[in-house]
């Protein structure tokens, strides 16, 4: 069977790779919601955030001997206190400023790049795969990798859900990201709310870059296309609408997966950017998001 | 001739109909009051009437010209000047700058004058204008702050200053969204006196959004009354305190009122 | 504030000699590196002075490099296909980007805030992919090479002026600039105030007539140009285009050009000038340290923004604040805001 003139199994396959990485975006663009939606700031850090994430993984695992799952609380608690040194002594200080936060989250990014670059050397390397098998469903073919990588994904965002949706904490950082005056007149602290959001999102993020790259290899400027994709995942949700990264993500993840199969390479890269664009002229505040 | 003319002015946001087949007249040289219950739509009237709102229906007539589909900055140029409900400055500049800007359109100086930097053009012409600034300031009572920082005033001085800066743009005709919301009655009462003397001595009517019952009985030559976006009542103050219609639409919020 | 006339002379004094000073440059570094470093600091000098134009505005755009790539190619293809001489198709490079941005500025200046820098943003790496994807008019992996210099300048059969040698491109350069500057800083002369009134207030400035869209639009367009006039400089400079975007067009060069601006100072007219050269000359100097390098420039950029939040044009006064702070020996938060102008 043919659709557009791909047998319909490559397409579907295509599809299915194009959603496991999509869903290691949504990751990604949670983290960077999260933070625009509760400090209103860009991160523009945050994809390096991710890199050296992928970076303390293959530390622990090349360098280091350990297993990959001894290596994944780790790689979370390195995510955990950079994103807090990132609060605490370079957001926190600046007050919010539109312009000075951007650009000492770009000084940061520089510095952060370059770090790596030193620590680790500008070629790419390689963490060996965690679960190196395939798996067969329905005659097709899936890296065991990328499944356990999505189901580890949408694990951490559903325990995000329930976080934001069930405990104290989750829901006052929710009332922050939505109506910042109405969250401080209840009494709630902008700067404990900025901590939390800051802490879950990087830690989301260094997981991230963990999961990606034991599938593939990593190098020192994977944070830039890391945040590439999830501005444009949170343009087309909605900045501070965490639905909306889900769907965003699906979106991109399709688009990422069936576009270089369907309409080549170019069209793949340039239609994402090309939606947003839309998206933001006509409806600035994405699918779902309110503002 | 009216000044200002609203016709069949209709205005929805979503399903929700703020604004009804609104019919207005405003005359030359009048302080034309329009009060109603919150929600009642009065705010939209004033956006509708200044251009930053576009009406689904209607018309807006201002000195005979239909200026419905000119866009904000255009009606300026006709003579509507317009006073924000909140307290809208330019943060960063001083009491007499804020009040400059307004001259924006009146300036009378060419591109190319500042372009090529003739001072001879751009000096005398400076000078000129910052004389009708201080002019406008002593008008409104704040000369002796000029040079302050325009944030830095009182809540009803920095009220004063939005109403030198649409002064400064030479119109016929004012809007004023709650101009003595949040005053003293003292400020009030000056407040008032201003508005009093802009029609008296310089001919500018204005139309006159407020909640404060008192101010607007006392300085209204007319006044309508909205209530869910349409008008229920137009006349001058004694008929409007007497009308039932309009008591009725009060009476929950005096209960209400705090 | 009354400036005497005896200050206003000095004032431009000084800035004679400076620009003197700067043609001298040639003179004095023997070594082709750093007069090339140079040649690029004047470039990254008009690209930031473009952003700051926009920026008057209130908006900050992202995507200045992409206006630029547009000048660039734009005039490369038009010299080397059609063999227009190159001094018109720098030109035409300028106008092609002013053109380009004239036609976005329908969508783009309907956003504001962060929605319009990263509408410009995503803008410019459209037009980097796009390049990209076109090897026909990019000339693919390999990109365009042998872009002709400018031609030679006949000065009335006396002598002539051709570009074989780099120092002769840095007068061009230096010149180029300079006009642009001036003819920059005409326009802020005539449209600053109104300009800043917007960015200030822009429901305000309409309310008393100010045509806010229509402004926008020309701070737009004019900064695209010379962004568009940078691009085309750059293309018959550097002879070479690669769409190796990350070494020229690419994100990060947008990211520059806006902390050139930032760092520099957007107060004033000298601070993305001066951000521009020292943020182009330090990180050569840190050169010898090689990976460590971006450490530095991260570094500065980060103390600056700390430190020094309105920028290097500002350091008298914060030398001044500082010697005071010292002086007194105690901790005082002096505010930031309400500064008159």
């Amino acid at each position: 069977m043919e659709i557009f003139g791909i047998p319909a199994a490559s397409l579907v396959q295509s599809f299915i790779n194009g959603l496991a990485l999509g869903w290691i975006y949504i990751l990604i663009a949670m983290g960077l919601s999260l933070v625009f939606g509760t400090m209103r700031i860009l991160q523009f850090a945050h994809g390096e955030v991710y890199m050296l994430g992928a970076y303390a993984v293959y530390d622990f695992v090349v360098l280091h001997g350990l297993s990959f799952l001894a290596a994944m609380p780790l790689c979370m608690a390195t995510g955990l206190i950079l994103g807090l040194i990132l609060e605490r002594f370079f957001f926190r200080p600046l007050g919010g400023e539109f312009l000075p936060t951007i650009m000492i989250a770009l000084g940061v990014m520089i510095v952060l790049q370059a770090m790596a670059t030193v620590g680790f050397g500008v070629t790419p390397k390689s963490i060996p795969s965690f679960a190196p098998h395939a798996v067969e469903v329905l005659g097709l073919r899936l890296g065991s990798d990328r499944l356990i990588a999505v189901a580890v994904s949408i694990a951490l965002i559903l325990l995000l859900y329930l976080f934001l949706k069930r405990t104290k904490l989750g829901l006052a950082l929710t009332a922050a990201a939505q109506h910042r005056e109405a969250s401080l007149l209840m009494g709630i602290n902008p700067t404990h709310m900025s901590v939390a959001a800051m802490a879950i999102g990087s830690v989301m993020a260094s997981v991230a870059g963990g999961l990606m790259g034991s599938i593939f290899p990593i190098n020192p400027v994977m944070g830039g296309t890391a945040l590439m994709k999830g501005l444009i995942i949170i343009i087309l949700g909605g900045m501070g609408s965490l639905p909306g990264v889900v769907v965003g993500g699906l979106i991109l993840g399709f688009i990422d997966g069936v576009a270089p199969v369907v309409s080549g390479a170019a069209t793949a890269a340039i239609a994402p950017l090309f939606i947003v664009t839309i998206i933001l002229v006509l409806r600035p505040q994405g699918l779902f998001g309110h503002e | 001739m009216p000044i200002l003319e609203t016709v069949g002015l209709t205005r929805y946001f979503g399903g929700l109909a703020a604004v009804v087949d609104l019919n207005l007249r405003v005359s030359r040289r009048e302080v034309f009051g329009l009060i109603g219950p919150n929600g009642a739509g009065k705010s939209t009237i004033l956006n509708l009437i200044a251009g930053s709102l576009r009406p689904k229906s209607g018309r807006v007539v201002f000195n005979g010209e239909d200026v419905t589909d000119l866009a904000a900055h255009s009606r300026a140029g006709r003579g509507i000047a317009r006073v924000f409900q909140a307290n809208t400055v330019f943060p960063d500049a001083s009491v007499a700058t804020n009040v400059r800007v307004g001259f924006h359109l009146h300036t009378g100086i060419r591109f190319w004058e500042s372009f090529f930097g003739w001072k001879s053009a751009t000096e005398g012409r400076e000078k000129l204008l910052y004389e009708k600034t201080l002019e406008i300031l002593r008008l409104v009572g704040l000369y002796e702050e000029r040079n302050l920082a325009a944030t830095s005033l009182p809540h009803a001085s920095q009220r004063r200053l939005c109403l030198a800066i649409a002064l400064a743009a030479r119109p016929s005709l004012l809007l004023l969204d709650e101009p003595v919301t949040g005053m003293t009655a003292e400020e009030v009462t000056a407040m008032l006196s201003i508005i009093r003397a802009l029609r008296d001595e310089k001919g500018i009517g204005c139309v006159l959004v407020e909640h404060n019952m008192r101010a607007v009985m006392n300085v209204c030559d007319r006044i309508a009354v909205v209530n869910y976006g349409e008008k229920i009542a137009e006349g001058p103050p004694a008929e409007i305190s007497e009308d039932p219609a309009v008591i009725e639409a009060y009476l929950g919020v005096e209960e209400d009122a705090v | 504030m009354s400036k005497g006339l005896p200050v206003a002379w000095a004032k431009r004094s000084a800035l004679a000699i400076l620009i003197v000073l700067l043609f001298c440059v040639p003179l004095v570094l023997r070594n082709d590196y750093w007069l090339f470093v140079f040649c690029l600091a004047w470039i990254n000098v008009l690209l930031a002075s473009s952003l700051r134009t926009i920026y008057r505005t209130g908006e900050l755009s992202l995507g200045q490099v992409g206006f630029m790539l547009l000048g660039a190619y734009s005039s490369a293809l038009l010299s080397m296909r059609l063999g227009i001489p190159v001094w018109l198709t720098m030109l035409i490079g300028g106008l092609f980007a002013a053109g380009m941005a004239l036609l976005l500025s329908f969508p783009v200046l309907r956003t504001k805030g962060v929605y319009f820098s990263v509408l410009t943003f995503l803008i410019a790496e459209i037009f980097r992919l796009a390049m990209w994807y076109m090897p026909s008019l990019s000339g693919g992996p390999a990109g365009l090479s042998k872009i002709p210099p400018p031609g030679t300048i006949n000065l009335f059969g006396i002598t002539s002026i051709g570009f074989a040698t780099k120092s002769n491109y840095y007068y061009l350069l230096a010149v180029v600039v300079l006009f642009s500057l001036l003819l920059l800083q005409r326009a802020e002369r005539s449209l600053g105030f109104t300009w800043m009134a917007i960015r200030q207030n822009d429901d305000l400035a309409e309310s008393v007539g100010i045509d806010v869209r229509g402004y926008k639009l020309i701070a737009f367009v004019i900064g695209c140009f010379f962004a568009g006039i940078a691009g085309s400089l750059f293309a018959h400079f550097m002879h070479l285009l690669t769409t190796d975007v990350t070494a020229m067009f690419g994100m990060l060069t947008s990211i520059y050009v806006a902390i050139y601006m930032v760092a520099g100072g957007e107060a004033r007219m000298a601070g993305p000038i001066v951000g521009a050269v020292v943020l182009t000359l330090a990180p050569e100097v840190a050169r010898p340290l090689k990976e460590y390098q971006p450490i530095v420039f991260g570094a500065l950029v980060i103390f600056i923004m700390f430190f020094m939040r309105q920028g290097i044009i500002a350091l008298p006064y914060y030398l001044r604040r500082w010697g005071r702070r010292a002086a007194a020996g105690q901790e005082r938060r002096l505010g930031e805001n309400g500064t008159v102008r």
